[in-house]
């Protein structure tokens, strides 16, 4: 029997109420001690469509999906088609047959089938076709060892706002659920258990909720955005707790609006921020422009998803690196950063809000679907480490004629005033502008202007948060990777270790300015290095080939299909390009 | 603490790049005189403008200026009043800012009701690209993008901004500077987004909306003895249906500002103490247990 460890998919089709069962079985998981991941895979519309939603626990903590499906629960023969081939040989499914039959060419041999009426129960005995989720949570309960009492006063505690008759309905379909295992299947255990843990000081937060709390707790107090899939959850967060801390939350009438919005407000001292996905970073780029040369300290968060165009706006990808880095007319300083754990989401996003006032310039925080709107169990956050460092802001009167808003300094930052203070009166132009702000074209100061701007991203550079380097640092294989795929890749690298093959593993947790010197000095004794990223053109490989040249035995491990990795699909392609490397270390 | 102000006391020492004889001049001087009469300090004025010869103006007046992007002038002096309500915000452009490029914004902004003043110069054409139509150029004006004349009707920004939900609408002449700096200073004091729209004359690109032939074709709305500038059928109609062009106070009708509706506080969020108050932001994630 495998015990604490599985990963549980409830499909079926959106609108259908799996999201809640799917989240309820995640509390249930927590309470019982067990660390959690979830993954939602849903279409983009409010009703319909192939849905899914994926819940891991296991005893050690997963920032990914497994290799496989242990248990899926399909509420319809969609659901089995489209994944019965990610099925752990030794599997199950439970699959509601009131309407439909599974047919032979989709019926694997090597899993087990619980096929059980699930709609018609629900309708038939209980009265409410509704309750057929909760009917499947208690057979599943029942079939891998889920505690009973906390499955219940989990249910309870969900449905506790919709009356005393839907918690004693919940109840009686739990029970329907459990009954129906133990009548008909009790010959045929699953294979699955779990054993209760404590529930320790830990939380589950999606990490969009990270985002909004490490922004929250770093002081920033006004938020414009435009609803956009998968960001717009940070700025739900930040509607409900800004006015709690006397700010504000502004849904804007497009992305151009927004951003403008938020240099605005950071212009005027609030610390500001906007959220946002690939398509409404598009819109961003001229302000985005404007914030560099004016040296507005704004935090601009990307949720990236599947691009281009409309793409797939619930799926995954990596394939707005170049465009964070990249985009827009002319050249100004600025940071991307990129969380790689839900608990990382939190920190980075309160750490941005420092960088962004400390240099004065936009600083990105890049996340992804598959991260930014995945839950996982993490330790209680410790709000003692977000300290806040405004950076060269003035708040005493200045003297008019000798203050300099664009004043050149060794470290390309200038005292920042903000309207009110006395003596500070200035314009900030987009247009080329002196160290007093006063616009000109001038060929000596357009220079110099330039290399205090920029020169920022090289005084910035200390401050950066590091990398974290994973692993045995003097393994021949090395790995780099970030964001939602630190996860999948930690658990191949243990995968690996298992099978005998050493690895290193680069997390970036800062992008830009490019770690140049730590990418270089983890590269160099290295006989393989594996880029693994979600896009089709190796956008992070370029960076790392840009900084240390051509590579020979440099490789692309990329996924390009709206999901993210499952850490087989790391393992293997490692297996296969470093066979000598595994050679020797088998030798 | 009063103090008397001069016209003088807003000024930069940057010389305007202005044409001589441009109408922007006009609206820049009765700017300064409103600022004065109105006794602001340079250090509590925020001064958003766009791009076109009339976003340079934000150039000229001594404040905190901020000169961005094109059309993108509201949703920054929008957030700069929701930062700071002690500020006096007042946003400027041209007619190309205001209803071609930043259209959208100028509608939202009239619906959001901000408590600040835009001012839009219209000189019906675009200046400083070297006179292309505008969206309030005449239909079959012949410019260098509409040789055949241009085929759009022109935009009534009052009309639009009365139907989107406006507060405060006025119009002047940049020839009239007594009674524009009237029209400013009475929409400074309005407690809501005021717009005034001010006809100011490119002397260089348009030979046909010039000095004269606004003189021959403006009118007060106040001359007419039963006007109600607080009755909207009738500002409606008098924006829609005069031959001439009606200046003046079009419409006045105080509504809940931004500010009330989004029950921002009174004291400034960019005064705000940021090491928040940590029980209240662990109870936070207490939610999450």
């Amino acid at each position: 029997m495998i015990l604490n460890d599985i990963e549980i998919m409830f499909g079926g089709q959106a609108g259908d109420g799996s999201l809640t069962t799917g989240d309820l079985i995640a509390g249930v998981f927590k309470r019982m001690g067990l660390e959690v991941y979830t993954y939602k895979d849903f279409p983009s519309r409010i009703r319909g469509g192939h849905t899914n939603y994926v819940i891991r626990a296991g005893e050690h903590p997963h920032w990914g999906m497994a290799d496989f499906v242990d248990g899926l629960v399909a509420f319809d023969l969609e659901a089995v088609e489209a994944h019965i081939d990610e099925m752990r040989p030794g599997g199950f499914i439970i699959f509601d047959c009131t309407s439909e039959k599974i047919p032979d060419h989709v019926r694997r041999s090597d899993v087990h089938w619980y096929e059980i009426p699930l709609a018609q129960m629900a309708k038939q005995d209980l009265g409410l076709e509704l309750v057929r989720n909760t009917i499947s949570l208690g057979a599943l309960a029942k079939l891998i060892g889920m505690d009973p009492e906390v499955v219940r006063a989990d249910v309870a505690g969900v449905y506790q706002r919709k009356g005393e008759k839907v918690v004693d309905l919940n109840m009686r379909a739990i029970e329907a659920g459990e009954a129906y295992v133990d009548r008909h299947f009790s010959e045929w255990p699953s294979g699955y258990g779990l054993r209760k843990g404590t529930d320790g000081d830990r939380l589950i937060m999606m990490g969009n909720d990270a985002i909004g709390y490490g922004a929250l707790v770093a002081g920033c107090r006004f938020m414009a955005g435009y609803p956009i899939t998968p960001a717009t959850d940070v700025l739900e967060w930040m509607a409900k707790y800004l006015p709690k801390f006397g700010g504000v939350a502004v849904q804007a009438e497009d992305e151009l609006a927004a951003i403008n919005m938020v240099l605005g407000a950071a212009f005027t001292g609030v610390r500001a921020m906007t959220a946002t996905s690939g398509p409404g970073q598009a819109l961003m780029t001229e302000a985005i422009g404007l914030a560099g040369v004016l040296e507005i300290p704004v935090v601009i968060v990307e949720c990236a998803r599947t691009g281009p165009s409309t793409g797939m706006p619930t799926k995954t990808e990596q394939s707005n690196l170049n465009h964070l880095i990249f985009s827009g007319h002319g050249e100004i300083p600025r940071i991307v950063l990129a969380p790689g754990t839900i608990e990382d989401s939190f920190y980075l996003s309160a750490e941005a809000f420092n960088l962004a006032e400390k240099y004065q310039c936009p600083v990105f925080l890049l996340t992804e679907q598959a991260l930014c709107q995945s839950k996982a169990t993490l330790p209680r956050l410790d709000l003692s480490r977000v300290a806040i460092d405004r950076g060269k802001l003035v708040s005493e009167p200045v003297v008019f004629g000798e203050y300099e808003r664009f004043a050149f300094s060794e470290d390309g930052v200038s005292p920042r005033v903000t309207p009110g203070v006395e003596g500070g009166m200035h314009l900030a132009a987009g247009s080329e502008h002196n160290p007093a702000g006063v616009i000109t074209e001038n060929a000596k100061n357009r220079a110099r202007m330039m290399e205090k701007r920029m020169g920022k991203l090289e005084s910035m550079r200390d401050d950066l948060p590091k990398p974290a380097i994973h692993g045995d640092p003097a393994a021949d294989i090395a790995i780099l990777g970030y964001g939602s795929n630190c996860g999948p890749i930690l658990e191949a690298q243990y995968r690996l270790a298992e099978q005998g093959v050493a690895t290193r593993f680069f997390e970036f947790r800062t992008l830009w300015p490019f770690p140049e010197d730590e990418v270089r000095e983890f590269i160099a004794s290295a006989q393989h290095v594996f880029v693994v990223e979600n896009n089709y053109t190796g956008q992070l490989e370029r960076l790392v080939r840009y900084v240390v040249g051509p590579l020979e035995r440099m490789h692309r491990v990329l996924k390009y299909n709206g999901r993210p990795f499952r850490p087989i699909e790391i393992v293997d392609p490692i297996l296969e390009f470093a066979p000598r490397a595994l050679a020797e270390v088998k030798r | 603490m009063a103090m008397t102000m001069s016209p003088k006391d807003f000024a930069t020492a940057t010389p305007s790049w202005w044409c001589a004889g441009c109408g922007d001049y006009g609206v820049l001087s009765a700017l300064k005189q409103a600022m004065a009469e109105l006794g602001k300090q340079p250090k509590d004025v925020a001064f958003v403008s766009g791009i076109g010869c009339s976003g340079k103006i934000s150039g000229y007046l001594h404040s905190y200026a901020f000169h961005g992007v094109h059309g993108r002038a509201l949703p920054v002096a929008t957030a700069v009043k929701l930062a700071n309500r002690d500020l006096t915000v007042i946003a400027a452009g041209g007619d190309g800012d205001g209803y071609a490029i930043g259209a959208g914004h100028f509608l939202h902004a009239v619906r959001r009701n901000p408590n600040m003043t835009y001012i839009v110069m219209d000189n019906q054409t675009y200046g400083l690209t070297k006179g292309q139509s505008s969206p309030t150029s005449a239909s079959g004006y012949v410019t260098g993008t509409s040789p055949q004349g241009n085929p759009d009707a022109p935009i009534n920004g009052l009309a639009v901004a009365l139907a989107a939900g406006g507060a405060f609408l006025a119009r002047g002449f940049s020839a009239h500077p007594k009674i524009l700096v009237d029209l400013i200073k009475q929409a400074v004091e309005f407690e809501g987004f005021s717009v005034v729209e001010v006809m100011s004359p490119c002397v260089t690109y348009n030979k046909i909306n010039t000095y004269a032939w606004f003189k021959e074709n403006v009118f007060y709305v106040n001359e007419q003895p039963d006007y109600d500038a607080a009755d909207r059928a009738h500002a409606f109609d008098v924006l829609m249906k005069s031959e001439k062009i009606p200046l003046g106070v079009i419409f006045k009708n105080e509504r809940a500002t931004f500010e009330a509706m989004t029950h921002l506080p009174e004291a400034a969020l960019a005064g705000l103490q940021l090491e928040a108050n940590l029980p209240a932001l662990e109870k936070i994630q207490d939610s999450y247990f």
